[in-house]
């Protein structure tokens, strides 16, 4: 019996069960399963009949486009906020430590409750609107609106502060030499900013963009409770088909929601591999 | 959302900030931190003490208590809040039962398959939690799990123990070899350097990762929603509940909203203090 | 061609600087030595344009440059850590500053190749800084700040993340390069005996002032303070009476010859290497401890309340703990100018 448990292989397998076996059964078993599912008909025989219907049924068309754009629009409007927002809160000024610790707040806030706070603040009646009604203006539709606004604002609202953290301390592991260097040898500070500070805060802010990407294109409540029905994305057509146990159909729109969010970590895979790991740290010592 | 309008000077305008310059900074990143973040959460509030608070009124007309006396005398969204609450606790737990042994593999033994091992541990980060959940869905009808309070456990652990795994082996490849080696040394047998050299050098690591699987287990709606609902109701489902389209109950939403945040908001301000800001960034975001 | 006058600078209500003149001629290689926190660092920074000096003026070329920001200057850096840019390779590293200073192509061309050349570098030019070792990175850092042909290059302490032998290879290699390309240089180390072998001036500092300055040789042989004395190699600091051109010991034996005529009480920085000991039964000298290095051997004597340290060729016989001996000092010395508020500071 000591003999076996002084096996090295035997310890390695018998330590790495739990976490390895459970992820097995709970997520590599469904998956496997969805899978499979989404590859055959009701009799069992193979098809790409779930799949084809996906790229050609126009409601599940605009579902594919919708999770695309629900994907991405987010991503762009928090790129636009968190890079010039993270080079601000480097720079020193009155109630700095404060603001970093209140502007994560959103980290802790469930999607569900950010939808909630659009509703009261953006939808029409709401507080802005009556605020705008007071000046002889109206709020145009935001929430539940065709272009989806209210999704991409309530996405947007949540993934600022997880961007603007990680693009922070992907600036902050950048070496104080490296910018002096850039600035010595000519460099101003805008040069210094776009040739040397953010290529090597690239892997960070590409790693943000990629979590982020993902989150937003998979997420439930928030198209459902602050989007419009005229459009809805494959994560709300999934819950709906499940909920009417269509599940050949369920588990193919699963399969290309995942296949995107895979694809979408190769890319990522390939663009920060040319940079490598050591570029963030700066020289190796 | 109005995030938009927080007025932030674009990298192109970067001219060196002079002591006067500073204030106005100051003063714009509090007005949108303000408008964007603190003005809803207040608003929010509000409407969980509003008595009646109806269009052209910019603040409501008058005030009452009834709705949180309400919830708090509703034995459904209590026995939704102590849903969650258990839930939350068994879920935090068993996550870092299960991950501590396999961190361990993945920090201290080397082995062929470790890159492969490791990418299929984080894959859940990565594939939509809706698409496991559909499957699991599936799954726990078949063995007899679905709609069951074992069921929302079983599934939320597929989400956090990919981050308390990843947490855990970083803390334990953080534990130099020699201190081991040393306590060794010294007189130490295999479970002595287990309780005196290795759990307290966890504690940190195990800290960060509890916090954050009790936050993200407590605010989980997903996943809860299509396995356990509506047979299981934490109090994201209640609110989800709430706030349907069809018979939106924003005072109601509001005090349940409310209920689910400050337990977060409590464990977020502790996390800040003990957490590194990248380990917050990559738990806070399930990395 | 440097002109450094009257710098100062203040945190607040404490001095990191003391009014600090230098001027550096065409082509020099003057060093600034001393140990951390004595304000060569902050210095460095005023030159390089990071930090604002809080009075004084700095004139490089004929040209004022401190209010100017770092890159407006015609000043070329090589960092402690090398600052290596790790997203481009040395040939894109080496043209960096020539990018930002919009130099034409083909010149850019000709500089990088010229630069890679004299460093030694022609065959790694395609490879990242990830791929070289610490020699080769530090030797990329140099050819960058050469490529620049600066009116000014500044050395922050490069060659002390390096091991040794590879400092002291690397040493004689940046000697050489100063004497090919001849740029006015300045360097900043902690380290005396690279300040000794690689500088035409050393300006020693010490609590945020300069100590004094002077060629290597003068500074060794005849340093004016004891600090000087003490940083620069091992000394033996002794009071002696002085008379004329001759100076009375604190122990019996011939006065010494100095340089100078002077008179009274004063101070000798004697260095071990200037003491000959020779074995006397009945001296009152006594050899307390011996240390075999190798080619030379230390001995601490013990003789008028003091303990002096004298170093001894590897090749004489070894003195034993418990010998006595008799003391000679060779040559003329040097008397120290005793106002060394500086080493208080």
């Amino acid at each position: 019996m000591t003999a076996l448990f002084n096996d090295r292989r035997l310890q390695l397998l018998l330590l790495l069960a739990p976490g390895v076996g459970y992820l097995l059964f709970f997520f590599g078993t469904p998956l496997f399963q969805a899978l499979r599912e989404s590859l055959v008909t009701d009799q069992g025989d193979f098809t790409l009949m779930w799949y084809q219907r996906a790229f050609s049924r126009p409601s599940m068309v605009r579902g594919l486009t919708t999770s695309l754009y629900y994907g991405l629009a987010p991503v762009f409007v928090s790129l636009a906020l968190s890079v010039p927002l993270s080079v601000l809160i480097r720079q020193s000024f009155i109630g700095r430590k404060l603001f970093n610790g209140l502007y994560k707040l959103p980290l802790a806030v469930p999607s569900l409750i950010a939808a909630l706070a659009v509703i009261i603040l953006a939808e029409q009646g709401g507080f802005l609107d009556r605020v705008l009604a007071h000046v002889g203006l109206s709020l145009p539709k935001i929430v539940r609106d065709d272009a989806g606004l209210g999704v991409i604002f309530t996405s947007a609202w949540k993934q600022v502060p997880f961007m603007t953290l990680i693009i922070t301390s992907a600036f902050a592991a950048i070496p104080e030499d490296l910018r002096l260097a850039a600035r010595a040898f000519g460099a101003s500070r805008l040069q210094t900013f776009l040739r040397v500070e953010v290529p090597l805060a690239m892997p960070g802010i590409s790693a943000a963009v990629l979590l982020t990407f993902i989150g937003s294109m998979g997420s439930y409540a928030i198209p459902d409770l602050v989007g419009p029905p005229s459009a809805r994305p494959l994560s709300v057509l999934m819950v709906e088909g499940f909920k009417n146990g269509k599940f050949h159909e369920v588990y193919a729109m699963g399969m290309i929601l995942s296949a995107f969010a895979i694809a979408v970590l190769i890319a990522y895979y390939t663009l920060t591999h040319r940079i490598g790991p050591q570029a963030v740290t700066g020289d190796e010592r | 959302m109005s995030a938009i309008a927080a007025p932030v000077p674009l990298g192109e305008k970067r001219i060196r900030f002079t002591e006067e310059d500073r204030p106005l900074i100051a003063f714009g990143l509090f007005t949108a931190l303000g408008l964007t973040v603190l003005l809803p959460l207040a608003l929010m509030f509000l409407w969980s003490v509003a008595d009646g608070w109806s269009p052209p009124n910019i603040v409501p007309a008058a005030y009452t208590g009834e709705r949180w006396a309400a919830v708090l005398s509703n034995s459904d969204i209590l026995n939704a809040g102590l849903t969650s609450l258990f839930v939350s606790v068994v879920v935090t737990l068993a996550t870092a039962v299960i991950a501590l042994p396999t961190a361990w593999a993945m920090a201290r033994i080397p082995f062929r398959a470790k890159r492969l091992v490791e990418i299929f541990i984080l894959a859940p980060m990565i594939i939509p939690g809706l698409v496991v959940a559909v499957g699991i869905g599936r799954l726990f009808l078949s063995l007899g799990l679905a709609y069951s309070i074992s069921g929302v456990i079983l599934v939320q652990i597929v989400g956090t123990l990919p981050l308390m795994i990843r947490l855990m082996t970083a803390t334990l490849e953080g534990i130099p070899q020699e201190l081991i080696h040393a306590a060794r040394s010294l007189g130490a047998g295999t479970f002595g350097v287990l309780i005196h050299i290795i759990l307290p050098l966890c504690v940190p690591g195990l800290l960060a990762g509890g916090l954050l699987s009790f936050v993200a287990s407590f605010e989980e709606f997903d996943k809860t929603f299509i396995v356990g609902a509506p047979a299981v109701q934490t109090l994201p489902v209640r609110l989800y509940m709430y706030l349907d389209p069809y018979s939106m109950q924003l005072p109601m939403a509001s005090v349940v909203a409310f209920l689910l945040l400050v337990p977060a908001l409590i464990i977020f301000v502790i996390a800040g203090r003990v957490l590194r800001d990248d380990l917050m960034a990559a738990g806070m975001g399930k990395m | 061609m440097l002109d450094i006058q009257n710098i100062t600078k203040d945190y607040g209500p404490s001095r990191a600087l003391h009014p600090v003149s230098v001027s550096v001629d065409k082509g020099e290689f003057i060093t600034i030595l001393g140990p951390s926190g004595c304000g060569k660092s902050t210095l460095l920074r005023i030159l390089m344009g990071i930090s604002r000096p809080s009075s004084g003026e700095i004139h490089l070329a004929g040209k004022r440059i401190d209010p100017l920001p770092p890159e407006a200057r015609d000043i070329a850096m090589v960092f402690q850590s090398y600052a290596l840019f790790p997203h481009m390779s040395v040939e894109k590293n080496l043209g960096f500053g020539l990018r930002m200073k919009r130099v034409d192509k083909a010149e850019q061309k000709r500089r990088i190749a010229h630069a890679l050349e004299i460093c030694n570098l022609t065959a790694l030019s395609a490879r990242m800084p990830r791929q070289l070792s610490g020699g080769q990175q530090q030797r990329v850092a140099l050819a960058r700040a050469i490529v620049m042909q600066p009116s000014l290059m500044l050395f922050d302490e490069p060659l002390s993340n390096l091991d040794a032998k590879l400092r002291d290879s690397l040493r004689a290699e940046l000697v050489d390069l100063h004497r090919k390309v001849g740029a006015t240089s300045l360097y900043v180390t902690h380290d005396q005996a690279e300040a000794m072998a690689m500088s035409d001036r050393i300006l020693v500092m010490n609590g945020g002032r300069v100590v004094e300055s002077g060629s290597p040789v003068d500074l060794y042989r005849r340093p004016k303070h004891a600090f000087t004395a003490g940083f620069l190699g091992l000394t033996n600091l002794v009071p002696v009476r002085a008379h004329g051109l001759q100076a009375a010991l604190p122990w019996d034996g011939d006065p010494v010859l100095l340089t100078e005529e002077r008179n009274g009480i004063a101070r000798m920085a004697l260095r071990p290497e200037a003491i000959r000991l020779e074995k006397a039964h009945h001296s009152p000298a006594e050899v307390t401890s011996t240390t075999f290095l190798g080619s030379n051997v230390l001995h601490l004597v013990k003789v008028a309340g003091m303990e002096l340290k004298v170093t001894r060729s590897g090749t004489e016989p070894i003195l034993e703990p418990g010998a006595r001996v008799a003391i000679a000092i060779d040559g003329l010395q040097h008397l120290l100018v005793e106002s060394d508020s500086v080493e208080a500071a």
